[in-house]
């Protein structure tokens, strides 16, 4: 623990081997051992006999953004705050210890604390991305249109077919970043980012609001849904509506870490 | 011949060694390498050997997608949605910490030039 | 139409406000410009308050609010007598660091609307936590607080806080994947994820993968309740974060976590003798060697850090022995010591800030000049340790006279035993505090920190009141905490109250 000792007490590479391997052969031998007593009957099957209810086509979908949504809520959440942390990380130059000038000396108490870091092994990290190429800025052209267009249709077809709010979101944001390589001036506005991340994230909470003003429950099914109309595109009720509000929000999370992550410009936030 | 192969328990038993192999390779790197990126690396593959196992022994050979198409009109003989949905949603959350856990490494080498857990000792006791 | 309204939900609030209106204000962040921090504040307050009216209609039974689905094929909230008193504690302790950080964070990381977003998510991730009776659902929450936890330890952005963040997120990634797989083997042997529908079927598989499910579920949940051996990594993560974000990990974020532990192992284990005596010699363990290491700390972070783990070493001792006049009083130093911690860890903020570091040599004399901040910390020491008439004098003393009546001794010599070793050692910085100091090394301030306004010690104040108040008069508490402990180890009457039948 202490820094005197000159080499902290590394276990060795080959114990732990022996280790996992160990832990292997038990886990392999306690699952195979279960595998005759699984469970035959599981909440699953409850809730296939129960999704001709809400008109979804797509019983993933029934269960990710209705039986389940608050699941869904939960981890837009963990999207949304890992790209504020993001966002954080890369905003502003952070202040190097040890400086006592500019406004990193206010909290100059509070960092004080720590053993100076070694500031020569901090080279400036400013990396510039080389010039894309003919091929890359051609190809991308032509395939961004169509990219955007896919992802738009796979989130809003998330109910009747393989995909949804995530998958189609996160298509949308490659088709960013592709662009983002190609074109080192195209920048998605950060104030747009904003917008959009609060719109889709307030709206999923204020749509599981009015389900719970009106149809009794978070999240529940306000628009009609009748089965008859199960496969239409217009179905399902609010299901394609939260699942198009996903879209966009894991568009512009993921569009947005990209985006800091490949340090264009100063992204400026508060 | 082989049609004794393609039974559930057969299936299972496979996606059982397979996905535990893998965890138990992510378990080895966590514990034993120490760049940050190799950790995060080391913890992506044991989350994708747990998803893994989670799909693989909740469905059986013969299953279909839980989605009426192609003619289907009622959800009988497909897999069970409830894994589907949830490794949907575990998935990315563990983008979303994945991602952040490389952004903190990204920064953390900005400012000190080291990569190496082992070094990261600014806060042990002077 | 009058009937509709009167019993609609926004009139009756349901606990899900406790959970959606922390995420519609943090989604909606951008709005709120200069009012971030006085509108983190009132929503606590008002989520509070929220907490305590719900408590009082539960005493009764809880409170199932479905969520789309009835249990056990959805996800539904389970609102009961504990649950809801430590969502109420938990909020209070947020909106009193809220009202610290809004008169007293001048650094510029605190001024964010990011920080803003963290904590408000860090209490609605902890909310649900307590609240959800879904175990996969659960593993969603804790990774909403885990991650607001992460980036609060890194949010100085400098080296040392990105080395906490860093290990913090490694540490907490590895726990999750640990609850993530025993949630998977849940749903592979048992076929369902309500709480309440495992605890039925929870006995009838195999044994070999009950102890595996139930080993990987300690292993995640002792990372981060911070039981030893998976807590070493504690006292780094609280040295590099500010002290303000240390007050909500030790006040807010392990409270939750304990809570889930044991709801856990009192809801799925039809026996939860063995389990338990286990957790409570693991909690011994974690108590002595915390209060041994916090011996030799000479760093006031580090120290607070071991403090706290000793702290919840003890809760977990007696939250362990399953038996409700010691839990009742295990809940009670639960709520003391994030009482108390809040404290101690806003006066080391206030500290840090007027000395040059936390190190021993920096504070020595420092009570000459913050003498209330340094009376405060005499305060709250003293009641960690347990002398009367403070509150943790009465919780300890709960504790012991249970273990008395159930006519077990060891667990009483070894809380004897920490509370000898936390006066030592708290005695010594108080000590310390107090010494006298040449003159020079008293007159320059650090660099021209802007002071902060006396309005920041209220917080402080009103968790001084609490201590002493709660120390005198126990029987405020008493009724709710005796009613707490009983419904957490009421397994039949919990599960009855989801799945309709006994088990």
């Amino acid at each position: 623990m202490s820094r005197a000792a000159p080499h902290p007490v590394r276990i060795s590479a080959r114990l732990m081997l022996v280790v996992c391997g160990w832990l292997f052969l038990l886990q392999v031998a306690v699952i195979l051992l279960t595998l005759g007593q699984t469970a035959t009957e599981t909440v699953g099957d409850g809730l296939l006999a129960r999704t001709m209810e809400t008109g979804a086509a797509n019983a993933v979908t029934a269960v990710v953004v209705s039986f389940r949504g608050f699941d869904t809520l939960g981890e837009v959440t963990v999207l949304f705050l890992a790209a504020t942390g993001i966002g954080l990380l890369f905003s502003a130059r952070p202040e190097r210890t040890g400086t006592n000038t500019g406004p990193g000396s206010l909290d100059e108490g509070l960092a004080e604390g720590n053993p100076p870091v070694p500031t020569m092994a901090a080279p400036p990290p400013e990396r510039v991305l080389s010039q894309p190429n003919e091929i890359l800025a051609n190809g991308i052209r032509l395939i961004y249109p169509v990219l955007l267009l896919f992802g738009v249709y796979v989130v809003v077809h998330g109910h009747l077919s393989p995909g949804g709010g995530f998958q189609g979101g996160v298509i949308i944001a490659t088709a960013f970043m592709l662009r983002m390589l190609a074109d080192p001036s195209f920048v998605l506005p950060p104030i747009v980012i904003a917008v959009l991340e609060s719109f889709s994230g307030s709206g999923f909470v204020l749509f599981g609001l009015i389900g719970l003003v009106l149809a009794g429950t978070f999240l529940g099914n306000v628009l009609p849904h009748s089965a008859a109309s199960t496969g239409l595109l217009v179905s399902a009720g609010v299901i394609p509506l939260i699942y198009i509000l996903v879209g966009i929000k894991v568009g512009a999370e993921v569009g947005a870490i990209f985006q800091d992550m490949l340090e264009h410009h100063p992204h400026q936030e508060h | 011949m082989l049609d004794a192969l393609d039974t559930p328990g057969v299936h299972h038993a496979l996606y059982a060694v397979g996905s535990m192999a893998l965890f138990s390779i992510g378990l080895y790197g966590l514990l034993t390498r120490r760049h940050l990126l190799k950790i995060f690396m080391s913890l992506a593959i044991m989350e994708m050997a747990v998803y893994l196992l989670f799909i693989g022994l909740t469905t059986q050979p013969g299953r279909t997608a839980p989605i009426l198409s192609d003619g289907l009109v009622e959800f009988a003989g497909t897999a069970d949605p409830v894994p589907q949905a949830l490794t949907l949603t575990a998935l990315v959350i563990a983008l979303a910490v994945l991602a952040l856990g490389v952004s903190m490494s990204i920064r953390y080498h900005q400012l000190t030039g080291t990569t190496d857990v082992e070094t990261m000792s600014a806060l042990k006791d002077p | 139409m009058d009937q509709i309204l009167l019993q609609s939900p926004l009139l009756t609030p349901t606990p899900i406000w406790l959970i959606a209106l922390p995420l519609l204000v943090a989604f909606l962040s951008p709005l709120w410009g200069r009012a971030r921090w006085p509108l983190l504040f009132g929503v606590h307050l008002g989520l509070f308050a929220l907490a305590l009216w719900l408590l009082a209609g539960v005493q009764d039974g809880p409170l199932i609010e479905t969520l789309v689905i009835a249990p056990p094929l959805g996800i539904h909230l389970h609102a009961d007598a504990v649950s809801l008193l430590l969502v109420a504690l938990l909020t209070f302790a947020v909106a009193l660091v809220a009202a610290f950080l809004w008169q007293g964070a001048r650094a510029p990381h605190w001024q964010s609307r990011q920080a803003f977003v963290l904590i408000m998510l860090l209490s609605a991730g902890c909310n649900g936590m307590l609240l959800t009776g879904d175990l996969f659902n659960l593993y969603v929450f804790i990774e909403i607080a885990g991650v607001s936890a992460y980036l609060l330890s890194a949010l100085r952005r400098d080296a040392a806080a990105l080395e906490a963040g860093l290990k913090y997120l490694i540490i907490g990634a590895v726990s999750a994947v640990f609850i993530l797989f025993a949630t998977v083997l849940t749903y592979i042997t048992t076929g369902t994820l309500n709480l309440a529908a495992i605890g039925m079927a929870f006995a009838d598989i195999p044994a070999a993968m009950q102890i595996l499910i139930g080993l990987l579920l300690l292993v995640g949940l002792g990372i981060k309740a911070e039981l030893f051996p998976f807590n070493v990594w504690v006292p780094e993560i609280y040295r590099g974060s500010d002290p303000e974000a240390s007050a909500l990990f030790s006040g807010v974020v392990v409270k939750a976590f304990l809570f889930v532990l044991f709801n856990l192992v009192f809801l799925i284990l039809a026996d939860p003798a063995v389990v338990g005596r286990w957790l409570m010699i693991l909690g011994g363990v974690t108590m002595v060697i915390a209060e041994l290491t916090a011996l030799r700390q000479r760093d006031l972070r580090r120290m607070l850090a071991y403090s706290s783990l000793g702290q919840v070493g003890l809760i977990t001792l007696a939250l362990g022995f399953a038996e409700t006049t010691v839990v009742a009083g295990g809940l009670f130093h639960l709520v003391n010591h994030t009482l108390a911690k809040l404290l101690l860890f806003m006066v080391a903020a206030l500290m840090l800030s007027r000395a040059s570091s936390g190190h021993l040599d920096a504070l020595t004399g420092i009570a000459r000049r913050l003498p209330l901040a340094a009376g405060l910390f005499v305060l709250g020491s003293l009641s960690m340790l347990g002398l009367p008439p403070l509150a943790g004098f009465m919780s300890k003393l709960w504790i012991m006279a249970g273990f008395a009546e159930a006519g077990v001794f060891w667990p009483i010599a070894l809380i004897l035993l920490g509370a000898l070793l936390e006066a030592a050692y708290f005695f010594r910085w108080i000590a310390l505090f107090y010494r006298p100091v040449p003159a020079p090394r008293l007159a320059s301030d650090p660099v021209g920190l802007p002071t902060a306004s006396s309005a920041v010690t209220w917080p402080l104040l009103v968790l001084a009141v609490l201590l002493i108040g709660f120390g005198l008069a126990p029987v405020l508490l008493e009724p709710a905490l005796n009613l707490a402990a009983e419904v957490l180890l009421d397994r039949s009457g919990a599960i009855e109250a989801v799945m309709g039948v006994r088990p």
